[in-house]
C-alpha cells in the first residue's frame, strides 16, 4: 500500500518538474529542474526493485550529463533576450503534432490491460550480480558490439575536434 | 558474422595504420580487406545460423551484406579522392568501416538491441563525416542536422522498442512475433509499432520525415552523399523489411494503410520537388527520396516478391547512385559548381563521362534494358499483386515525372554548349569503375533474374 503510494507521490514530482523543464524561461532553471525529474524517476527504479539502475541514473544523468549541459547553456551564454522567436505556425503545428501523439499514447494505454506478475518476487533481481549474468549472458553479442559504437564515436569525436594539419 | 568480425578487425588495423605508419599501404588493404570479406560473406550463404540469438545469418542476410560489401568496394574506388587529400585519413577510413559493419549488423539482427545498436554504429560516424569538411559551413550545417534529426529519430525508434518490450516482454523479433499472433500483446504494442515505424522512415528519408535529406546530401562531401545514397539507404532498407516482414507481418492491417500514404507522398514529393532544382546534387537529393518511395512499395506488399525486388531494387538504385555521384563529383570540381547547367557540353569535351552518366541515369529513371527498369517493374508487379493497384498507378505517374528531371541532365550534356570547356582528365581506377558499373547496370537490366531469384 505505502508503495503505490509512493509511486503516485514519485509520478506527481517527476511530472511536475517535467513540466517546469519545459516552461521556465531561464535555461539553467530547465536544467536544474531536469535533475530533479531524473531523481524522481530514480525513485521508480527503486520502487521496480532496480537498486543499481538507480544509483546508475543518478550517476550518469544527474551529474555527469547535466554537467555538460550546464556547461553548455554557460560557454552558450544563452538567455531571455537571446532566445529566438518561432513562428505562429510551426508553435502550432508542432503542438498539434504533439497533441496527437499523446492521443495515441493516452489511448493505447486506456485499452491495455494490467498483466500479472508471472515471475515470483526476487529482491535480488536488481542488483549487479544478476545484471552482469544478463550482460555477459544473453546479452553478450550485443555488448561486444556496442564496443564498436563507442569506437566510432570517439575516433569521430577526435576527428571533429582536432585541427586539421596542412 | 564472418562479415562483421572480419568488417571490425578491418577497421581497428585502419586505426593501428596512424601509429605504425603504413597509410599508404591502407587503401589497397582496405580494398583486399573487402574482397576478402565478400568472399568469406559468400561462404554463408545456405547456413542460415543463430547466433545468440541476437543475430540471424538467412539468405536474407547473406545477400544483402553481400550487396552491401560489394557497394562499398566500388564506393571505395570512386572515393580515393577523399582519403588522399586529408591529414586524418586513417580516421575516415575507420568510420566507414565501422558504419559498413553497423550496416550489416542491421541486415541481420534478430534482436531489438541489435537492430538500434546497429542503427546507432551505422548512423554515428555518418553524423561526423557529413560534418567532416570542417571550413565549409554548408557541411557544418549537414553534420548538425543530421545529428539532432538522427538522435530525434532514434528516440522515437528506442521509445518504440521499450514500448513492445513493455507490451510482449521480449526484445527478440521472433518471439513478438509469435506473442502477438497468440494475442497476448496488449494495445500498447500498437503505439510501438508506430514510433518504430517513425524512427524508421526516418531513417529511409520517408516523407513526411525527409526534411533532414535535401540538406543533409547538399552539404555534406559528395563521397559522403553517395555513401548515405548507397549503403546508409540500403542498411536502412533491409532493417526496414526484415523487422516489417518478421516481426509485425501478422499485425499488417494497422499499419499498411499508412504506409501507403507514406510511400505515395514520398514518391510525389520527391519527384516534384526534384523538378524545381537547379543544384545537380540537391535533385539527386531528391531523387533519392523518390527512390525510397519507390521502395516502400514492397515493403507494402510483403508477399514473397518484396525481399527479391527489393534487394534488386537497392543494387539497381547503388549502383547507379555511385556513378551518377563520381561523374557529378568530376563535374563539380571541373566547373566549380554542381548546377545542371555545369553540365551543358559535356558530351563534346567528355564523350565518356557523358555516356557513363546516361547510362547512370537511364537507370534512376528506369528505361529498358537498364537494371534501374527491372528493379521497378517487378517492385511495381509486387505491389499491384498485393492488390494496391492505385498505389502503382501513383508511382507510375511519379516515374514520369522522374523521367523529366534525368532528361534535363542528359540534354545538357548532349545538346546544350558551354561557355567555357573544359576537358576532364579521368584517372585510370574511375575509368575502371565506371566501365565495371556501365556493364554491371546493363548485365543486371539483361539478367535480372540472377538476383531476383536469389530470395
Amino acid at each position: 500500500m505505502i508503495t503505490q503510494y509512493i509511486f503516485y507521490f514519485l509520478s506527481f514530482l517527476a511530472i511536475m518538474f517535467g513540466l517546469m523543464v519545459v516552461l521556465s524561461k531561464n535555461p539553467i532553471h530547465s536544467v536544474l529542474y531536469l535533475v530533479l525529474t531524473f531523481f524522481a524517476i530514480a525513485g521508480h527504479y527503486v520502487l521496480l526493485n532496480a537498486q543499481f539502475l538507480a544509483a546508475v541514473h543518478i550517476i550518469v544523468y544527474a551529474g555527469a550529463i547535466m554537467v555538460l549541459f550546464l556547461f553548455v547553456i554557460m560557454l552558450l551564454n544563452l538567455n531571455k533576450e537571446t532566445e529566438p522567436h518561432k513562428n505562429v505556425w510551426l508553435k502550432l503545428s508542432a503542438a498539434v503534432a504533439a497533441g496527437l501523439l499523446l492521443v495515441v499514447m493516452v489511448g493505447s494505454l486506456k485499452n491495455a490491460e494490467m498483466i500479472a506478475a508471472t515471475n515470483t518476487f526476487d529482491p535480488s533481481v536488481g542488483l549487479i550480480e544478476n545484471l552482469g549474468k544478463t550482460l555477459f549472458g544473453e546479452f553478450l553479442l550485443p555488448f561486444e558490439v556496442a564496443s564498436l559504437l563507442l569506437l566510432g564515436a570517439m575516433v569521430g569525436a577526435v576527428l571533429l575536434g582536432k585541427k586539421s594539419i596542412k | 558474422m564472418k562479415a562483421l568480425i572480419l568488417l571490425s578487425s578491418l577497421g581497428v588495423i585502419a586505426l593501428l595504420a596512424e601509429i605504425f605508419s603504413f597509410k599508404k599501404l591502407l587503401y589497397p588493404l582496405v580494398i583486399i580487406g573487402l574482397i576478402t570479406t565478400f568472399i568469406f560473406n559468400a561462404f554463408d550463404w545456405g547456413t542460415d545460423r543463430i547466433y545468440f540469438n541476437m543475430m540471424r545469418y538467412d539468405d536474407f542476410a547473406v545477400a544483402f551484406s553481400s550487396v552491401l560489401i560489394g557497394v562499398s568496394f566500388l564506393w571505395f574506388i570512386m572515393a580515393d579522392g577523399f582519403f588522399k587529400e586529408e591529414s586524418n585519413m586513417t580516421d575516415y577510413f575507420a568510420l566507414v568501416i565501422f558504419s559498413l559493419a553497423g550496416a550489416v549488423i542491421m541486415v541481420s539482427y534478430s534482436n531489438m538491441a541489435m537492430l538500434f545498436l546497429g542503427i546507432e554504429i551505422l548512423s554515428i560516424p555518418m553524423y561526423v563525416l557529413a560534418g567532416s569538411k570542417k571550413d565549409d559551413v554548408l557541411s557544418n550545417e549537414a553534420g548538425f542536422k543530421y545529428l539532432i534529426m538522427g538522435a530525434f529519430a532514434s528516440g522515437f525508434l528506442l521509445f518504440g522498442i521499450a514500448l513492445i518490450y513493455g507490451a510482449t516482454g521480449s526484445f527478440d523479433i521472433v518471439e513478438i512475433a509469435q506473442t502477438v499472433a497468440a494475442g497476448a500483446a496488449s494495445s500498447i504494442f500498437y503505439a510501438g509499432l508506430l514510433l518504430m515505424l517513425v524512427g524508421m522512415a526516418f531513417k529511409v528519408s520517408a516523407a513526411p520525415f525527409h526534411f533532414w535529406a535535401p540538406d543533409v546530401y547538399q552539404g555534406a562531401p559528395t563521397p559522403v552523399t553517395a555513401y548515405m545514397a548507397t549503403i546508409v539507404k540500403t542498411a536502412a532498407f533491409a532493417a526496414f523489411l526484415r523487422l516489417f516482414y518478421t516481426c509485425f507481418q501478422g499485425s499488417a492491417a494497422t499499419w499498411t494503410s499508412i504506409v501507403v500514404v507514406m510511400a505515395g507522398l514520398t514518391m510525389l514529393a520527391g519527384n516534384i520537388t526534384a523538378v524545381l532544382q537547379t543544384s545537380a546534387k540537391r535533385m539527386l537529393a531528391y531523387s533519392s527520396v523518390a527512390h525510397a518511395g519507390y521502395m516502400l512499395l514492397g515493403l507494402v506488399a510483403l508477399n514473397q516478391y518484396s525481399q527479391g525486388s527489393i534487394l534488386m531494387y537497392t543494387l539497381a538504385y547503388s549502383v547507379g547512385s555511385i556513378t551518377s555521384f563520381g561523374v557529378l563529383g568530376y563535374v563539380a570540381k571541373a566547373k566549380g559548381g554542381d548546377a545542371v547547367d555545369s553540365f551543358n557540353g559535356l558530351a563534346k569535351t567528355n564523350p565518356f563521362l557523358a555516356f557513363v552518366m546516361t547510362v547512370a541515369l537511364l537507370s534512376l529513371a528506369g528505361i529498358p534494358p537498364t537494371a534501374g527498369f527491372f528493379a521497378k517493374y517487378y517492385i511495381f508487379t509486387a505491389a499491384f499483386q498485393a492488390g494496391h493497384a492505385w498505389l502503382v498507378l501513383v508511382a507510375i505517374l511519379a516515374s514520369l515525372i522522374g523521367v523529366y528531371y534525368y532528361f534535363r541532365i542528359i540534354i545538357a550534356m548532349y545538346f546544350k554548349h558551354s561557355n567555357h570547356e573544359v576537358t576532364i582528365e579521368v584517372s585510370a581506377n574511375h575509368k575502371l569503375l565506371f566501365v565495371i558499373t556501365v556493364l554491371l547496370t546493363i548485365a543486371l537490366g539483361l539478367m535480372p533474374d540472377f538476383v531476383i531469384g536469389l530470395l
